[in-house]
């Protein structure tokens, strides 16, 4: 479950490319209308009742199925209700779910690459392996286990894909740090007599910071596709609850005949993750330009 | 990376090949151990008597002499120290027990499906290797705009979820257009949306991670100096740039196969394909303890082995790495 | 889906009367003037199957005994009896019958030309070893063996005649000998051993078990030698269908995209939006079948708070609006009930008075019950506690159409201040919940053939759990005024008295608010045109290719 074991050797790459390569690649105004998305995003999250147009959970039957127009702008779902309000009242479950989901992995996989990096050669065999021992557990397994043993739910759902991306994250970490950790200038702070102490917390941190920062956007968008395939299989969040993953479940089964019912959701999680990616990859060119 | 220093005396690159096979062999060894004795533990975690799965499932109504008689002959009256030797001696002995619910041999039953899901996922993951070469060969190094597009069709494939991306396709081109069967075991026709649902996310990662290696091949000098001596771009591309960019797939395609393997638990169930994804969903909802177990062994088999595999290959195609593993 | 853009509700009135009317014409065309309209029968093809069920985990339907092995066992096991279309028990496997005075003897005369598959005879024997069969713990049945608890043993009278000994009477015997539960296999296939048993059981029926590849198809063969069809069926002799290929296809919207691209020829639990679309062409045949026994139905659980309070139960019922939902959920395909029973059980009962909803007439019942305050979310509270109802949901049991009805239900009970909170589980985390009675209000399917299914949803016997944990009084009902009607109703073979009985008991269940009654148990095929003849038997309403065959 963890694409983001594939973003290591994307990572060490960047990091080592000169800025100003990276900088012209993107054009600026994506990086503005990413910003603006996310903008949106916190919006939604912070204030739903301003953004939203409609109750998200007014059920109203003789409404069902209505295409979109000025009045539900995304249309209607098959309780009438309006999916443009309920993208919005979504967004805080969703980000919530990927936000929190990405923070369980990262803090996981940094205590597991940090024990690997530093601990020696006996721990780094150790904890190496153990990270495999989870690899090797299918994703999806890992979260139907905690699932059927905790009960469905947003919060098993977040914990379940959260446990199944550490692996990935430990892996990425162990290889960042142990890279920095040989790298020429933690050599020359060395050389010149730092501190262990100080190197790491000068150093060798705020480099492998801004890279995992990197991941960590990516990761958000991936949680919250997991996640909605976890409802797909009926074991994600519970109803009324308004979260894209769920709705872009519920309104598969009428994918012929309604499709803005899973169009929309679906568009906001693509949205989510290329926003935050693009961001994310703006902030860590910035974040190399000061260091 | 780091690069090594230059070649050893080759009598103690040998005696360090040997000991990081020996490494390779005991690290998949206790792997697998700990996989057994985890998913052990784990589901003697989830709430349910497994004498009630034996006897027909949730919601049966056996008598209290029925299920008596099935935990004895079955050892689950056993203190559960004395159950998990038991499963590890019989597992020793490649005894996999017998489903609960299918009443037949695990290993026969796993036997059955293991062909169709690593077929599914190998296809996929070739399938997913051409789509992200292609995308990226094509949209590397020609401009922003270009970037963009291809940055923007990589994030966009990769945040598709299977069961949607499955949807949208039998929509199109089954009941739509009429061409491609939903489903239809056995023939090639009825594994292309299966495999296309499976390869494209897939292909969105990689993409990525080969956008990166394309763009440091080509700053790199012999692709300067082919292109100084007038060779053109595609020729350069193709000859020099490829073998760089495949590079670091090659070692995640142990990992792409496991995440291949999650995603058939979705792919199977809606393409109603047999396989392993929908046996461990259905072994999972009924409770049928040696189905899961027998499952996510040979499924971390399978992960280790390729590993391992991926290992020997890269170390063979980058001298370099050898360097590596032993630091 | 397609009929989505009407506007108002007057035309989606008319267009769901439109597809009923259309779906009535078609369901008269395929089942009264079925030879005239296709020409005579032709033998020989394959007709290809997908099933939405479950797979079963073993195809003998004595073991266990749930609804996915009555759907496939159908098709290659008969029962002693059957019952046609207007709820009468006809002759199957048995030519007759005869009950004593006393009720507790009845003699079954059996067909004489009948062979099981394997060559063994079918004879009073044969039946004597299924009911053993059936009764033995090591079997684990337990459909079939809640259906014959009152026989105490079979005796062979001479080889075609066989007398069941009851314990008390039952008026439901013969019910409950059409059911595919109790169906009759061969004594040497049963003597095999349950796990051969299990992947091919052997018996009279049309058509035999070839190949069971397990999460893919079972493959059936025609039985040539086939002689013993039920009194209600079109033809004497072999099948016309050469095989049957019955596939596994759990995803609904796969299966519909197969049937229209011709991989399969019948699907079964079609989704309503789909049945509605495929109603509008001419592609496809819509067979609605509902099932036997009980209605679909939300059970208030009175043995704990607050349902334990006959005024919170009716100001529930009196909240909850469901009707427009059914209308608009299913399409026109499913009929709102107000009965406890299927609408094919000629004694089901229906009070919709009961039922009519009234916010004003909720929130007073609430008042006078003492839950008198609101929170700030506008859910009542007393004594400091939420007015809070745990609704459990089966995944494997509601379809999407039905869990999207439960988020209405949840949606207008809010109005007047109940709070429902529906947890979605896989099947065995439901069992749990119910076990646990971790639940306010459920939703509960049970199937079979005759209106005692009612003792078994309602009689307080039913509360006490099995061994399992498993009870069927889901609402918990426990009125010994009910429980004497049903006993009685159960040992009374004068039907009308048996009639008047059963109505008595529907009247104090229904009217004690114990249940909020949706539709029939929608069960549904859909079939390509080309496939003639199929039909569902009016037992469990499992579908019979013995007369189906394949136009050009």
């Amino acid at each position: 479950m963890s694409e983001l074991e594939l973003r290591q050797t994307t990572v060490e790459a960047s990091a080592e490319h000169p800025p100003t390569r990276r900088r012209d690649r993107l054009p600026r105004i994506g990086t503005l209308l990413a910003a603006a998305f996310v903008l949106f995003l916190a919006a939604a999250t912070c204030f739903p009742g301003l953004v939203a147009t409609q109750d998200p959970n007014q059920i109203a039957a003789a409404e069902a199925f209505r295409l979109p127009s000025l009045e539900h702008w995304f249309g209607t779902d098959e309780s009438g209700r309006d999916v443009y309000s309920r993208v919005v009242a979504g967004t805080g479950t969703s980000l919530l779910i990927g936000v929190t989901a990405t923070g369980i992995g990262l803090a996981l996989g940094l205590a597991l690459g940090v024990l690997a990096s530093f601990g020696g050669r006996a721990l780094d065999f150790s904890v190496s392996r153990l990270v495999e021992v989870l690899f090797a557990f299918p994703g999806l397994l890992l979260a139907l286990l905690v699932i059927v043993i905790y009960g469905p739910g947003p919060v098993t759902a977040t914990i379940a894909v959260g446990l199944s991306t550490a692996p990935g994250y430990a892996r990425i970490i162990r290889g960042q740090l142990v890279s920095i950790r040989s790298a020429q200038f933690v050599e020359s702070a060395r050389v010149l007599g730092h501190s262990p102490a100080r190197i790491l917390t000068r150093h060798i941190v705020p480099n492998a910071l801004v890279p995992i920062f990197v991941l960590a956007t990516l990761g958000i968008g991936q949680a919250i596709v997991w996640a909605s395939a976890l409802s797909y299989l009926g074991l994600g969040a519970q109803p009324p609850a308004a979260e894209w993953g769920a709705m872009l479940a519920a309104g598969r089964t009428y994918l012929a005949g309604a499709w803005w019912m899973t169009v929309f959701p679906g568009l906001m999680i693509v949205g989510t993750t290329i926003a935050t990616t693009v961001l994310g990859r703006a902030l860590a060119r910035r974040g190399r330009m000061h260091s | 990376m780091t690069r090594g220093s230059p070649a050893d005396p080759r009598g103690q690159r040998r005696g360090r090949t040997i000991r990081h096979a020996g490494l390779l062999v005991a690290g998949a060894v206790f792997v697998m151990w700990a996989v057994a004795t985890l998913t052990f533990f784990a589901i003697r975690l989830i709430p349910g008597d497994p004498a009630q799965a034996i006897l027909g499932g949730p919601g049966s109504q056996a008598s209290q002499e029925a299920l008596d008689q099935v935990r004895r002959d079955y050892g689950l009256d056993q203190p559960l120290i004395v159950q998990y030797l038991a499963m590890l001696g019989r597992l020793l002995t490649g005894d996999l027990g017998t489903s609960y619910a299918l009443k037949v041999p695990v290993a026969d039953l796993l036997g059955a499906q293991l062909g169709g899901t690593l077929l599914l996922a190998l296809l996929s993951l070739v399938l997913a290797w051409i789509l992200a070469l292609g995308l990226s060969l094509w949209s590397t190094g020609r401009g922003r705009i270009a970037t963009a597009v291809g940055e923007g069709i990589e994030l966009t494939a990769a945040a598709l979820p299977h069961f949607w991306l499955a949807a949208v396709l039998i929509a199109i081109f089954s009941s739509g257009l009429g061409w491609l069967p939903p489903v239809a075991t056995g023939t090639a026709a009825g594994l292309v949306l299966p495999v296309v649902t499976l390869a494209v996310p897939l292909a969105g990662f990689l993409a990525q991670v080969m956008r990166e290696s394309l763009l440091d091949a080509m700053q790199q000098p012999f692709v300067v100096s082919a292109q100084a001596r007038g060779e053109s771009t595609t020729g350069v591309r193709l000859r020099h740039t490829v073998r760089h960019a495949a590079l670091p797939g090659i070692s995640l395609s142990g990992w792409a196969l496991g995440w291949l393997l999650s995603g058939a638990v979705v792919v199977e169930t809606i393409f109603a394909m047999p396989g392993l994804g929908r046996t461990l969903l259905q072994a999972v909802t009924l409770r049928d303890i040696p189905v899961v177990t027998g499952v996510v062994l040979l499924i971390s088999l399978v992960y280790v082995l390729m590993t391992v595999l991926t290992d020997v290959s890269s170390r063979i195609a980058d001298p370099r790495l050898r360097q590596e593993a032993n630091r | 889906m397609r009929a989505a853009p009407v506007t108002t509700r007057q035309n989606r009135r008319f267009g769901i009367l439109a597809i009923g009317l259309v779906s009535m014409i078609a369901l008269a065309g395929c089942q009264a003037a079925e030879p005239e309209a296709s020409g005579d029968p032709v033998s020989g093809g394959t007709l290809t199957y997908a099933s939405g069920d479950a797979e079963p985990t073993c195809l003998d339907p004595h073991v266990g005994g749930n609804y996915p092995q009555a759907l496939i066992a159908g098709q290659f096991l008969e029962s002693l009896v059957s019952r046609d279309a207007s709820g009468e028990i006809i002759p199957w496997l048995a030519d007759s019958w005869e009950v004593s005075s006393d009720g507790l003897v009845w003699d079954f005369t059996l067909r004489d030309d009948v062979t099981f598959t394997d060559g063994t005879p079918f004879d009073a024997e044969a039946v004597k070893v299924n009911v053993e069969h059936l009764q033995d713990p090591a079997t684990q049945s337990s459909t079939g063996y809640l259906a014959l608890g009152k026989v105490e043993q079979v005796e062979v009278v001479d080889d075609l005649e066989a007398r069941f000994v009851l314990s008390t009477p039952d008026s439901a015997l013969l019910e409950s000998l059409s059911q595919p539960w109790t169906a009759i296999q061969s004594p040497a296939g049963i003597a095999r051993g349950m796990e051969e048993n299990c992947q091919a059981p052997v018996g009279t029926g049309p058509f035999i078990v070839d190949e069971w590849v397990k999460q893919d198809h079972i493959s059936l063969v025609r039985n040539d030698d086939y002689s013993s069809p039920p009194a209600d069926a079109e033809h004497d002799g072999p099948a016309y269908l050469e095989g049957i290929e019955w596939r596994f296809v759990p995803d609904s919207a796969s299966r519909y995209a197969a049937l229209q691209g011709g991989q399969v020829d019948v699907i079964d639990n079609p989704q309503p939006d789909t049945i509605a679309a495929a109603e509008q062409g001419d592609a496809f045949k819509w067979i609605d079948a509902p099932r036997p026994g009980a209605s679909n139905r939300i059970e208030l659980n009175s043995g704990q708070a607050p349902f334990d309070d006959e005024r919170v139960r009716e100001a529930f019922v009196r909240a909850v609006d469901v009707n427009d939902g059914i209308e608009a959920l299913f399409f026109g395909t499913a009929e709102r009930s107000y009965s406890a029973l299927s609408s094919v059980e000629a004694l089901a009962y229906s009070d919709e008075s009961l039922f009519e909803t009234d916010l004003d007439r909720a929130n007073e019942l609430l008042d006078e019950a003492g839950w008198t305050e609101r929170d700030a979310e506008g859910y009542r509270v007393r004594d400091g506690a939420r007015l809070t109802l745990r609704f459990p949901v089966s995944t494997n049991q509601s379809i999407p159409a039905e869990q999207s009805l439960f988020e209405q239900v949840q949606a207008t009970a809010k109005d007047a201040g109940f709070e429902v909170v529906i947890e979605l589980l896989d099947l065995s985390g439901w069992y749990g919940a119910l076990f646990a009675h971790e639940y306010e209000i459920v939703s509960a399917p049970y199937t079979k053939v005759g209106p005692d299914v009612l003792r078994i949803v309602y009689h307080s016997d039913s509360i006490t759990p099995a061994p399992s944990g498993y009870f069927a009084n889901l609402s918990q009902l426990n009125d010994p005024a009910v429980d004497a009607l049903l006993t009685e109703a159960a040992a009374t073979s004068d039907p009308d008295a048996r009639a008047e009985l059963y109505e008595q008991a529907q009247q104090i269940i229904l009217g004690g608010y114990y249940l909020l009654p949706l539709y029939d148990q929608q069960n549904s095929f859909l079939l390509s045109t080309k496939v003639q003849g199929a039909r569902a038997i009016s037992t469990v309403s499992t579908p019979s290719f013995y007369d189906a065959w394949l136009a050009g």
